[in-house]
């Protein structure tokens, strides 16, 4: 009997950790507030080739956007108060070789000096979303910023480490398109994800990285071209990630999770009915 | 000590119908992870006190071991039984996935609002006096530097406020401002978000490095201002002692 109350125990025990595991299932967390907008794109993975210079392909389509609200860009002079571009529409994808990201956001005129940005940071050191500018406390590291301007047609592959520092790179391996149409630009930039350039953002599938976005509107208003330089309508930094290739081995390690509870139920049973009978 | 199990499943629901749902409509959501900790406390409890001795341990482990055997178990508790017996391996299955499945939520950021100030700015007191005449100068400084991000009502709320991540602080949150002293505002204004340490992630401030742009006295009246406009007290040595 002795055997069987310290067999029960260990039952008992176990049976505590099983209900608490049913209690955590059921007792899940609050909510999120509503309202508070996409936290990161997710460049999705396809086997097909990725549409690098087409803003109006139709698999844009098909992929659901994330969106961030951007604001003045207040952080140093020269500021602005007030800014054309609200926020952005942000859709992603990669095939594992090049990815194509596209920007779409409201406009409600076509000008020469319109311009979009993409800023990464580069390597493991956190750089300041504001051109990677000094910190005083954290040592901080560098940002590569795609640029893309109408009139320029084609993007610009830009690095930066402080203000006044930013300029267009040696190596130019970034490409970007713009399309136009009733009041909202679709500007698709595209990159292989991995580059061999220090200076660049690499892309490695499955791990996060920081992105942030910058616009300009271009609209001459009395005579002078209305956002540009420090001007410009910005977002803080939000998160990306490629998506990996799936990986089956999950349902490897499901199929032996079963296995062995249904294991541990037999022999569980087993021993109860022996020290029963003892 | 009859039906010692049936009072401790009863105990168990009770508990959790009262921090899910009841507890709730008196203060925050508790999250799963609390929740999970006092189901556990209160099962841990319940197994103590029905193994303090040999009787009631065989009254409360005796139906969960004739459950299991199949003693005399037909009809409904059969049913139950083979029930039990499917779900748990599903259960843990489907736990294995979820734990494995890989998510499309970014990493978690622990990010300190308040960090520690640097020593220098430990203290210091507000050179100006508290007139009239300051308060009114530090609410037009704040209209035309502050207000931009951290509205002119001083809740946060500002034209610009809308598109960064973290929001600008709302000074009318008896969390901001109150809990703080004069001194720590000096050094957040006067050395911006690129001034935080790096458990705060100074990279993703947009708060900027006023010093380069205002004088110390303006920085100190426009602290002034913030506390009178947004109706708060800063903290003071004197109320710790």
């Amino acid at each position: 009997m002795g055997y069987q109350k310290i067999f029960n125990v260990a039952l008992g025990l176990i049976l505590t950790v099983t209900g608490a595991g049913v209690s955590c299932v059921f007792a899940s967390d609050p909510p999120p507030e509503s309202g508070a907008g996409s936290v990161a794109v997710r460049l999705h993975l396809t086997d097909d080739a990725i549409p690098a210079d087409d803003p109006n392909a139709a698999v844009w389509d098909t992929i659901q956007p994330a969106e961030f609200k951007l604001a003045p860009q207040v952080h140093w002079p020269d500021r602005i108060q007030e800014v054309t571009v609200k926020s952005v529409k942000v859709r992603g994808i990669h095939n594992g070789q090049d990815l194509a990201i596209l920007l779409e956001y409201a406009d409600p005129s076509n000008d020469a000096a319109d311009a979009a940005a993409i800023e990464f940071m580069v390597g493991d050191k956190m750089a300041h979303f504001a051109h990677g500018q000094e910190m005083l406390q954290v040592e901080g590291g560098a940002v590569n910023i795609w640029y893309w301007k109408k009139e320029d047609g084609k993007a610009t592959d830009m690095s930066a480490k402080g203000f006044k520092t930013i300029r267009a790179q040696d190596d130019q391996n970034v490409s970007a398109t713009g399309a136009w149409q009733d009041g909202t630009w679709r500007v698709v930039f595209s990159r292989p994800l991995q580059t061999g350039d220090e200076h660049d953002v690499q892309v490695t599938p499955g791990e996060w990285r920081n992105v942030a976005f910058a616009f300009w509107d271009g609209e001459i208003v009395d005579g002078a071209v209305k956002e540009r330089g420090s001007q410009k309508a910005v977002s803080s930094w939000w998160y990306f990630r490629a998506e990996p290739p799936p990986d089956n081995s999950i349902y490897g390690y499901v199929v032996l999770g079963i296995v062995l509870a249904a294991g541990f139920q037999f022999f569980l049973v087993r021993k109860i009915r022996r020290g029963n009978e003892s | 000590m009859k039906g010692s199990l049936a009072k401790t499943v009863i105990l168990l629901v009770g508990m959790y119908v009262f921090l899910k749902f009841i507890l709730p409509l008196f203060t925050a959501p508790l999250p799963a992870s609390l929740i999970f900790l006092y189901l556990a406390l209160t099962l841990a409890s319940a197994m103590i006190f029905y193994t303090m001795s040999g009787g009631s341990l065989d009254e409360f482990m005796g139906p969960i071991g004739r459950f299991l055997t199949g003693t005399g178990q037909t009809g409904i508790a059969g049913t139950a039984r083979i029930l039990v017996f499917v779900l748990f391996p599903v259960l843990v299955g489907w736990q294995t996935y979820t734990r494995l499945a890989p998510s499309d939520m970014p990493p978690a950021e622990n990010r300190t609002i308040h960090p520690a100030p640097p020593g220098e700015f430990v203290g210091l007191a507000n050179p100006y006096e508290r007139s009239q005449n300051n308060i009114m100068m530090g609410k037009g400084l704040y209209a035309a530097f502050c207000s931009p991000c951290h509205g002119a009502n001083f809740d946060g709320k500002g034209p610009a406020a809308v598109g960064f991540n973290p929001p600008p602080a709302n000074f009318g949150d008896p969390g901001t401002i109150a809990q703080l002293q004069e001194s720590y505002l000096f050094w957040r204004i006067k050395k911006g978000g690129v001034g935080l340490p790096v458990e705060a992630m100074p990279w993703k401030s947009a708060m900027p490095r006023w010093e380069v742009e205002l004088p110390d006295e303006w920085i100190w009246k426009i602290i002034m201002g913030e506390y009178d406009g947004a109706g708060q007290s800063p903290r003071t040595w004197e109320e710790e002692e």
